[in-house]
């Protein structure tokens, strides 16, 4: 069985988000257990009901995915959870710091509100990515 | 022999993998799979994929731009 990944989001950029939720879909769909923990600005991304146009800033390749018509970063962790073991978890500092509640988050996407210290601990023995 | 055919062409990484699995889910174990892709990562990606999950990839060709895979569904 393969060692977990786990994924520290911070950065709201669209393209980080992207690649997370690219990661993410895959590597769960692969049978891998993986972990996402959004913090800092990413956790801006995933606001409950925004539009695709109001939810991703980003630079240069932010506009490419948009013009292409890329996988949106939502539905690829839908898709993750749907068909693998992928947990979402949202940092409860920058909740408390935002003000915001789990409800402001886009719905059935996260399993909770979550510690850097457990997360730290459950990703020793895996592979820790951040974006 | 092929049970079921996925049409893939156009679609990007990671699509291919996203959509063979939702395929696979729903198939019978030893029932066939076969995918027709124009991603170039879609060959490499595939007999990852196969081995991570169990699948058996049982054929992976290309013709010009297109790929084409038969998976087996593993039990």
């Amino acid at each position: 069985m393969s060692n977990g990944l786990f994924i520290l989001l911070c950065s709201g950029e669209h393209e980080k988000v992207q690649m997370a939720a690219m990661m993410a879909s895959v590597a769960a769909v692969s049978e891998r257990p993986v972990e996402v923990f959004v913090s800092m600005n990413a956790l801006l991304a995933f606001a409950n009901g925004l539009d695709p146009a109001e939810r991703y800033h980003g630079g240069e390749f932010s506009e490419l995915l948009r013009a292409k018509d890329a996988p949106d970063a939502i539905s690829l962790l839908q898709r993750g959870k749907e068909f693998g073991d992928l947990k979402i978890w949202a940092c409860s500092m920058a909740l408390d710091v935002q003000g915001w509640e789990m409800s402001h988050l886009e719905k059935d996407l996260f399993d909770g509100p979550a510690g850097l210290t457990k997360f730290l601990s459950d990703a020793e023995n895996g592979q820790l990515i951040t974006l | 022999m092929v049970d079921q055919v996925l049409d893939a062409q156009g679609l990007v990484c990671p699509l291919p993998v996203l959509e063979a699995k939702k395929a696979l889910a729903k198939m019978a174990a030893g029932a066939t799979l076969k995918i027709i892709a124009t991603d170039p990562a879609a060959k490499g990606d595939f007999e990852v994929f196969c081995r991570n999950t169990g699948h058996e990839l049982l054929e992976a060709s290309q013709d010009g731009p297109i790929y084409s895979f038969r998976i087996r569904r593993a039990p």
